[in-house]
């Protein structure tokens, strides 16, 4: 009997023994890596350093300003990309369904774009020099803007191109969440006398709250690892300003082959995700 | 009167919406229409349609396999996510229909474990995975791409709730009949769950063909490359030739668009429900 029970494991067996090598070893493996000091190209053994790692990161500039362009790139683009979501999934779930569908593809299609591509088109957009944007500007009799080449400007110009390029994720998270609140809360507000503003505000949003946490959180963790836009579109420049962490994390691996350092800065990133989604969590259930 | 001015309400964010989709498109359609486009006329912006359409720079980067393998990188590209898919659908139906169905010891332990590994941020498995890669010999191989993805615990998670929703007397009809799990599962479950395994195969193919940073790292050839890690070396190595570049993105994007277009649907629900954890 206790065979036969047991014998239902087979049917995970595949799945567990990726699972096991590709995500829980690799998790381990990485909490190890982060307590030595390992030059994967240099014949030195990897030794171990204890929190020595940590302890180089948390006193070193680079660390600190590649993490404060990823908070940077959180502050601004979390609540815009969530913010323009919700706005656009309100005003499709306004629509019928037929031009809905239709709607719902335009601003879904840029997710489809990979990264590359998506870059080098925007950063064409951006060109100080022959851009479209700036020889719009120019058309209008506005001066030129140094999108990319100004340290203050730089981020915001990476921002706006997310929000074309991730905002249909979200979106479609979002109209799904309206959709599955029962019309006849909606309806019972406008027979209430009830405004669409109203109804949206006071019914529908309330309804609607649980999900619009998920996708809050799920962008946090998502934009703290940023790292595909930038590294397209500026590599990092100007002056550094829009290095990510993740891209510092990258370079320290796989150009200067730091692996355990590397792996150390990677689990402080995990640290400060776990951290700010448990604060999330917190205000939600104080709300 | 209040009728009237919803009706108006309705109107305005139709019109917002509208144009709001316009805008969105307008970047591709900028792409589309400039790699026809001769160069002197994308360094000297004098509209979006281009005066003098060429197909040159098509013919460049399709006519010149040695220095721009784009119908290679292309090749390995349907390679590896066909072959993530295939392995995602594979592992995660058996491993989904196990944690529904069959009464295992402990398997809610397992299952939740599962699901918290959904949190987990990708970027932190980055070197250790490499350095596992690179003791398996893996690196510069497309099975680096290919097996490692078959450990997300999306798939597992997203069939485990369709399989919730079959109902069990079909499959307690099978088993009457003297039907095996595996029987089970395979001529009574897997049929019945065609669509949510087509959502979910798509959905892989799709993440897997727009990776980035995977092939980024863990590939080293160019004749090894996918075609968005082969279209980022444009950048550097044809930094000025943007007709150039433009029209591999073309080449690049069009085959993800005409999957999305034709499967939509799918697509469009599977992101639904990463969202919906009913």
């Amino acid at each position: 009997m206790t065979y036969r029970r047991w014998y239902g494991y087979l049917f995970l067996l595949p799945y567990l023994a990726l699972f096991g090598l590709f995500l829980i070893v690799p998790l381990v493996y990485g909490l190890g890596l982060s307590l030595f000091r390992w030059e994967i190209l240099s014949r030195v053994p990897p030794a171990f350093v204890g929190l020595g790692n940590f302890h180089e990161a948390l006193t070193s500039d680079n660390f600190w300003k590649a993490l404060w362009a990823s908070a940077r790139f959180v502050l601004m683009a979390t609540p815009l990309t969530v913010g323009l979501a919700l706005l656009i999934a309100v005003g499709l779930h306004s629509v019928g369904p037929k031009r809905q569908a239709l709607y719902r593809a335009a601003y879904f299609i840029p997710t489809m774009v990979t990264i590359s591509v998506a870059g080098i088109l925007w950063r064409w957009f951006f060109n100080s020099e022959f851009g479209v944007f700036n020889a719009l500007l120019n058309a209008l009799g506005l001066p030129k803007a140094p999108w990319l080449t100004d340290t203050g400007w730089a981020m915001p110009s990476i921002v706006i191109m997310t929000l074309w390029w991730t905002v249909g994720g979200p979106m479609v998270v979002l109209l799904a969440g309206l959709q599955n609140i029962a019309p006849h809360y909606l309806e019972a507000a406008s027979l209430d006398g009830a405004t669409p503003w109203q109804r949206y505000r006071y019914v529908a949003l309330p309804l609607l709250r649980p999900v619009l946490f998920f996708v809050i959180v799920m962008n946090v963790i998502g934009a703290f690892q940023v790292f595909g836009q930038t590294f397209m579109i500026t590599r990092g420049g100007p002056e550094l300003s829009t290095r990510s962490l993740v891209q510092y994390i990258y370079e320290t691996a796989f150009n200067n082959y730091r692996m355990g350092f590397a792996a150390s800065m990677s689990w402080l990133l995990f640290l400060v995700i776990v951290v700010i989604s448990g604060v999330q969590a917190r205000l939600m259930r104080e709300k | 009167m209040n009728h009237g001015r919803r009706n108006i309400a309705r109107l305005l964010a139709e019109i917002g919406v509208a144009v709001g989709a316009a805008i969105f498109l307008l970047p591709l359609v900028f792409l589309a229409l400039t790699a026809f486009k001769p160069d002197r006329e994308i360094l000297h912006y004098t509209g979006i349609a281009p005066a003098h359409p060429t197909l040159a720079n098509f013919r460049e980067v399709l006519g010149n396999p040695e220095e721009i393998p784009i119908a290679r990188w292309f090749a390995n590209s349907v390679l590896i996510s066909s072959c993530v898919a295939l392995l995602v659908v594979t592992v995660d139906s058996l491993a989904a229909y196990g944690l529904a169905r069959l009464n295992l010891p402990g398997k809610r332990w397992v299952f939740g474990l599962i699901v918290a590994t959904l949190m987990v941020p990708g970027q932190i498995l980055l070197v250790p995975v490499y350095l596992i890669l690179n003791r398996l010999g893996w690196l510069d191989t497309p099975l680096a791409l290919i097996v490692p993805a078959g450990a997300g615990a999306f798939g597992v998670f997203l069939l485990h709730q369709f399989f919730l929703g079959i109902p069990r007397e079909l499959e307690e009809a099978a088993m009457l009949d003297g039907c095996s799990p595996l029987g089970i599962f395979w001529r009574v479950v897997l049929p019945l769950s065609k669509p949510a395994l087509a959502t979910l195969a798509i959905f892989t193919f799709v993440g897997s063909w727009n990776d980035f940073l995977g092939p980024l790292v863990f590939l080293d050839s160019v004749d090894k490359y996918t075609l968005p890690v082969g279209i980022a070396l444009f950048q550097t190595s044809y930094f000025a030739e943007y007709g150039l570049t433009l029209a591999a993105s073309v080449l690049c994007t069009a085959p993800v668009l005409i999957v999305f277009l034709i499967f939509q649907r799918h697509i469009i629900q599977g992101v639904a429900l990463t969202g919906l954890k009913d």
